[in-house]
């Protein structure tokens, strides 16, 4: 409360009209202490709804669980830990930042990966200046190329069975090996399990580019991947299917 | 190469789909016709346990990282340091990034203001 009453200056005017209305919920915990401090509300109008400390606590109960979920994407997108903590570092302090501009009750986690995922390629990506392998992305021919055919009976099971003894870090490398934008589809469709309109909004993109992403990415990764095990001895050349 | 029997679905047309199938992104209706393919087109169905395969192993093998101790340590920190230093000042925070690292800017417009009116 201490948060609020201090900033209760004739200062505060208009600039704040553009805050967002605060959530039923954000009202009714505001309620007592509108009562102890009526003048606090008209001065920094939806802001007062949430005090500063109420609002931190509320990022550190509800976006702070989620910081191994960022953490682990982070470094699947940097490919390196000292990069992933950076990045997640940064994405965190913005997030807190603007978090009186997200909406209790909408998808945190879509939000909080949207930071990121900006974060890593407003920031990050330029920086690191690697040579970003930029694939043209033609949003028809994802349905066409996928239209492959069955390969015999047998040869299926021996790959799965060869990609399942590959070990954690062949599988980690071999995704790291993609492009940036079809790892970034192909990690949040699959390990994250978001869905294609989620995985549009944090990157920004039409979901058929997000079909075209996933569908490149795991072909490639399921290439490299057969490939690997192939190297390993874990499957035969005859046995490769595809 | 087709397993032979006639299916209403078409197996090209039930590959081309098997990923969304998989995500469970095709409607009810669709996903019906596509699950009844499977259900009695043997090399098809192979090759969804492929896709199928190669989604799981993906998710079990590419997450699951945790970041370290210090990291959160660190954040809540700073968090709680760009709280005080809001609530004592009024003042709006910003973070950059620059060639050395994060900043983070806390501007304190406000701060006159409101030491004037209290005194």
């Amino acid at each position: 409360m201490g948060v609020v009453g201090l900033m209760s200056t004739d200062s505060a005017g208009p600039a704040q009209s553009g805050q967002l209305q605060p959530s039923p919920e954000e009202t009714l915990v505001e309620s007592n202490s509108e009562e102890q401090a009526p003048a606090v509300k008209s001065d920094i109008e939806g802001e007062a709804a949430e005090t500063a400390e109420q609002r931190t606590a509320r990022f550190e109960r509800d976006a702070m669980p989620l910081l191994d979920q960022l953490y682990a994407a982070a470094l699947r997108m940097t490919r390196n830990p000292a990069d992933a903590e950076d990045l997640v570092q940064e994405t965190y302090l913005r997030a807190y930042g603007a978090f009186d501009s997200f909406r209790e009750g909408t998808n945190l986690r879509a939000w909080l990966y949207r930071i990121l995922t900006n974060t890593y390629i407003n920031g990050y990506r330029k920086r690191q200046r690697q040579p970003v392998a930029q694939p043209s992305e033609e949003i028809t021919d994802w349905q066409l190329a996928q239209a492959a055919q069955h390969s015999s009976s047998g040869l299926r099971s021996a790959e799965m069975d060869a990609l399942d003894r590959l070990p954690d870090t062949d599988v980690k490398e071999a995704l790291s090996q993609l492009p940036d934008e079809f790892r970034m589809a192909v990690y949040l469709a699959d390990v994250e399990g978001f869905a294609y309109k989620e995985i549009a909004e944090i990157m920004g993109t039409p979901i058929g580019t997000v079909m075209s992403r996933l569908h490149r990415g795991r072909k490639q990764l399921r290439d490299m991947l057969t490939g690997v095990a192939r190297e390993r001895g874990f499957l035969r050349d005859a046995e490769v299917a595809s | 190469m087709s397993c032979g029997k006639p299916h209403d679905t078409d197996c090209h047309q039930v590959l081309a789909e098997l990923w969304l199938f998989l995500d469970n992104e095709c409607n009810r209706e669709r996903r019906e016709l596509l699950q009844r393919h499977l259900d009695e087109c043997g090399p098809c169905l192979e090759e969804y346990g492929l896709e199928e395969h190669l989604k799981a192993l993906l998710a079990r093998k590419c997450g699951g990282d945790h970041a370290p101790d210090a990291l959160k340590q660190r954040l809540r920190e700073s968090i709680r340091e760009i709280m005080m230093r809001q609530a004592v000042l009024g003042a709006e925070v910003t973070v950059h990034q620059t060639e050395d690292g994060t900043i983070v800017e806390v501007s304190s417009v406000e701060s006159h203001a409101w030491l004037s009116t209290e005194r």
